[in-house]
């Protein structure tokens, strides 16, 4: 039996409801805030043009986020790679140790590389202790300590959506490609990245996304100095009572993260990046 | 709160039950359907019940143990009215949604006394009743419409005693100093104390410091930023120590002597040019628990409670009766004895309230 297109709509009706009231009524509130306070108008969107430090915080986070984006995707590319070529057992075992690591607290984590790689981390004494350096060497606290932090919680995100598009190509595909002279760089590069370019899109949209709302961690291991947007709406909402000026920065935020997919849209079917049906 | 946990965790389980196969999917969605309603009967019976408690809003951790047994046990034993505790940390902006949202949940807020200026004047504060409260316990000054010093905290730094054995620095200029003190620093990242450091550092007088010349701090600030780590807590503050990442830290002045107990001794506290910080109970408007919040603090200010808060938590108490009946052991970090009184600043609350803005945004500015 086949319920008819309306009372379906009515079976969703009240989830859509929930999801209105819930998730766009708050939006639309960051968004009336943002050009209400302190006074109607487009005033702290005006501070973008007029702030020094607006435009560095932001060109900041888009600094860190692209380059953990990219780290990211790599590393969860080669591990995605090993992962699929591996057999039965072994890729449950790697699977496994994958979802473990989305189970660790973004604290327990951040403290974890301090002890790791912080000034008198087991790193730095270790290379202190043999003798191959005489000071220790700044991981943490500074911009390249944020992307370590950022980087290691983001592979488990990459390496999913790569893992699923790797698995979906039919495997004869490359044996073609082999047995009809490509080598294996042209295999790779020609065949083989190609097909699962909706595996790295989808990645890099999800690190990218996700990366925008980093708080904890460019707090913690940036030492104070690398200031990124999450951070700094946070302290405008609780120490300044400058709601204008976080309500019109979490709305650049949201904008951002819409252009990046109506970009993306452009240029390929974002369907498929998100596994919908493909035609 | 503990209800809501309670109907949390069964759902949780059932959910893991659920998705393990040991619940059918029916029963998973009575249970949702009743956790959905009981809470709600949950917190409807909150709001009823709220005149019958004082809910002091803080940082959890150690300080909810300490104001009950400092504070909350005496208060009940007096009044008959339980305290109980909200740990999730009474900020501005927080104490500002909850007042504006209708929906207030707590009586009194372990907050900061600039707090009280900036929120009195906008009227988010209930002022305070000084014929339950006593003006005079406290230090002069800080004593306000819309809140009231009951303990001070402070900043000050520590120093490894093992980075500079011949002559350890001794003032905020040493500190700023770093050809002749190399090392990294760390200082608070809020602006609050870093920059007064800064101006004493650049021969501010200490009672001369208010109105802050913003400018002549961060440019003192500046020149050692590539020596600065910065710090958002008391335990990053703590850490940023202990581990040796830096060789000499601002630290909140009350966690001093415990981590030089817990170094050995190898982490000294200076206390020269502390900058005394008024920690105030501030009042939400509307609070839930009406005038009874004012008996609570009153009690506060009582020289036990006073003497048990400093033995729990190392805040210098702010009645100066409990300041003249405190061991002679525990007179150097108190924050106001006789010894560190001439040595310390005092922080100007109404400054900060009205400036806090415009000084923070400036210190994220330039440290960025």
């Amino acid at each position: 039996m086949r319920l008819p297109l309306k009372s379906g709509w009515l079976l969703v009706l009240p989830f859509l409801l929930l999801v209105g009231g819930l998730f766009l009524g708050p939006i639309l509130n960051v968004l009336w805030i943002s050009v209400t306070e302190p006074a109607p108008g487009f005033g702290n969107y005006a501070q973008l043009g007029s702030s020094d430090t607006l435009r560095r915080i932001l060109w900041t986070t888009l600094r860190v986020c692209v380059m953990c984006t990219a780290f990211s995707v790599i590393l969860g590319y080669s591990i995605a790679y090993a992962m699929v070529h591996a057999t039965g057992p072994a890729q449950s075992r790697m699977l496994g140790l994958l979802l473990i690591s989305f189970w660790i607290s973004v604290l327990v984590r951040t403290f974890s590389w301090l002890m790791l790689l912080g000034r008198n981390g087991v790193v730095n004494s270790t290379l202190d202790a043999l003798g191959i350096i005489s000071a220790p060497i700044p991981f943490m606290r500074n911009e390249l300590g944020v992307l370590i932090g950022m980087v290691h919680y983001m592979v488990p995100y990459a390496v999913l959506p790569i893992f699923a598009a790797m698995q979906s190509i039919d495997g004869r595909v490359v044996q073609a490609s082999r047995s009809l002279g490509g080598s294996g760089a042209q295999t790779f590069w020609r065949i083989y990245l190609p097909m699962t370019k909706p595996g790295v899109v989808a990645a890099s949209l999800v690190v990218f996304i996700i990366n925008l709302g980093f708080y904890v961690i460019p707090a913690v291991l940036g030492g104070g100095k690398v200031l990124m947007v999450a951070e700094y709406i946070s302290v405008q909402v609780l120490i300044t009572l400058q709601w204008g000026t976080a309500a019109m920065l979490a709305a650049i935020l949201l904008f951002g993260v819409l252009a990046l997919m109506f970009l993306m849209s452009r240029f390929m079917k974002l369907s498929t990046v998100f596994g919908g049906a493909r035609t | 709160m503990h209800d809501k946990n309670f109907m949390r965790e069964t759902l949780l389980q059932g959910a893991q039950a659920f998705q393990a196969g040991k619940m059918q999917r029916r029963s998973f969605l009575a249970l949702c359907g009743m956790a959905g309603f009981a809470s709600a009967s949950v917190l409807a019976g909150k709001a009823e019940a709220a005149a019958s408690e004082i809910v002091m809003w803080n940082w959890g951790g150690q300080s909810e143990e300490c104001h009950q047994s400092a504070i909350g046990a005496a208060f009940t034993q007096d009044t008959g009215v339980p305290l109980k505790f909200d740990t999730s940390g009474p900020l501005q902006g927080k104490i500002k949604e909850m007042v504006d949202s209708g929906n207030v949940t707590a009586d009194v807020c372990d907050a900061d006394l600039f707090d009280a200026v900036a929120l009195g004047k906008t009227g988010h504060l209930e002022a305070l009743d000084y014929s339950v409260i006593d003006k005079t316990k406290t230090i002069d000054g800080y004593a306000l419409e819309f809140g009231i010093s009951i303990i001070l905290y402070g900043y000050a730094f520590m120093y490894d005693t093992q980075a500079y054995p011949d002559g350890p620095p001794t003032s905020w200029a040493d500190f700023f100093d770093t050809a002749k003190f190399p090392g990294t620093r760390s200082l608070y990242k809020w602006a609050n104390g870093s920059l007064e450091a800064a101006l004493m550092a650049d021969g501010v007088e200490k009672d001369k410091l208010y109105p802050l010349d913003i400018d002549r701090a961060l440019k003192k600030i500046t020149a050692i930023k590539a020596d600065t780590i910065y710090w958002g807590s008391g335990s990053e503050a703590q850490s940023m120590i202990v581990n040796g990442e830096v060789s000499m830290g601002m630290v909140w002045q009350n966690r001093g002597r415990s981590i030089e107990t817990e170094t050995n001794g190898r982490y000294k506290l200076v206390m020269n040019q502390a900058l005394a910080m008024p920690g105030a109970y501030i009042v939400p408007k509307g609070n839930p628990g009406g005038a009874d919040v004012m008996k609570f603090i009153a009690t506060a200010q009582s020289v036990p409670a006073q003497l048990d808060l400093f033995a729990c938590l190392g805040m210098t108490p702010t009645n100066p009766e409990a300041i003249a009946q405190m061991a002679e052991v525990d007179q150097p970090y108190s924050i106001t004895s006789a010894a560190n009184m001439p040595m310390i600043a005092l922080n100007d609350p109404t400054w900060w309230g009205e400036n806090t803005d415009a000084a923070v945004n400036a210190f994220l500015a330039a440290i960025s």
